[in-house]
């Protein structure tokens, strides 16, 4: 029986497969914009923000527009790879379980 | 039952997944609007090129194709510009393609016909061949990224018209440009402000 995947405990968060998730498909977004597409709160988005950035898969950039803080995230390619692997092994977990179940 | 269990949490993991990829997607930025923008611009140069104004300073028909063409570049760029800002919709990465296509497609026209006018080489009937041309390429172009066989039909309309321009005179070649202009750039974008305003109401409803 092959060996079963782990799941990378950072990336299998909700809130924080959502965002990678999101941030895969665009250059760089803003904190509004992910707080919208998500619909958690401030403090939530913040901390899972924070995370991911810890684990090294989001960059921030804070910046001024017309003398308003603009808050960017970019997705790194650590957190490319790390998104990847852990849709691969999603994917395998899912075969097994439905092969399990039946 | 913990297996069932788990395949559940798992099978949501992947549908959060394909939403999100979904929500990514949707765009907020309007630009159907600019396609109907771009067909009053080609109906305006049209009216200038072949003497429908008066005054002095219409007189110039030369300038027609790159004053109208730079004018509504500029006045386009403002305006996206302005509701980029407010909408705050990131750059996806076919945004930029779409983009990319129209800015190489814009450059392309005013780097062509500017000097065409100022050099009086080529008459109305290669104009409109080269505007409808290049307008062909940049509709299949953006059609076929976006998987939307409207707008490829659009590109084989102009492509039509560019060639019949050079096989007819000149107010049938202008007659040509009108009509496809009227169903490329005027039809084809009222009909995208429609899917536009139904997907953005959809999008409301769905959040």
């Amino acid at each position: 029986m092959p060996e079963l995947p782990d799941l990378n405990p950072v990336v299998h968060g909700k809130l924080r497969l959502a965002l990678l998730t999101l941030l895969t498909g665009v250059d760089e977004a803003e904190f509004t914009w992910l707080r919208e597409k998500t619909g958690a709160t401030d403090g939530n988005l913040g901390a899972q923000l924070l995370k991911l950035e810890e684990a090294g898969y989001v960059t921030v950039e804070k910046r001024f527009v017309q003398r308003k803080p603009q808050t960017l995230y970019r997705m790194t390619e650590a957190g490319r790879a790390a998104l990847t692997e852990y849709v691969q092994a999603l994917k395998q977990l899912l075969g097994e379980a439905v092969m399990g179940g039946q | 039952m913990g297996t069932e269990a788990n395949g559940m949490e798992l099978r949501e993991r992947l549908e959060l997944i394909e939403s999100m990829i979904a929500e990514g997607r949707r765009s907020t930025t309007r630009w159907a609007w600019t396609i109907v923008l771009w067909g009053v611009a080609f109906y305006v140069a049209i009216a200038w090129s072949t003497g429908m104004f008066g005054g002095p300073m219409w007189g110039r028909h030369y300038m027609a194709w790159p004053v109208t063409m730079a004018g509504t570049w500029l006045l386009n760029w403002l305006l996206l510009k302005r509701m980029h800002r407010s909408a705050k919709s990131p750059m996806t990465t076919v945004k930029r393609s779409i983009v990319s296509i129209w800015t190489a497609m814009g450059i392309s026209m005013f780097a062509l016909l500017l000097p065409m006018g100022l050099s009086g080489r080529g008459d109305q009937q290669v104009y409109v061949a080269v505007v409808a041309t290049l307008l062909g390429t940049a509709n299949a172009a953006s059609g076929m990224l976006l998987k939307w066989k409207a707008q490829f039909a659009c590109a084989v309309v102009w492509w039509l018209a560019a060639a019949a321009s050079l096989f007819s005179t000149v107010t049938q070649s202008i007659i040509a440009f009108l009509a496809a202009t009227f169903l490329c750039q005027i039809v084809f974008g009222i009909y995208a402000m429609i899917l536009e305003s139904r997907e953005r109401r959809q999008g409301a409803a769905n959040a």
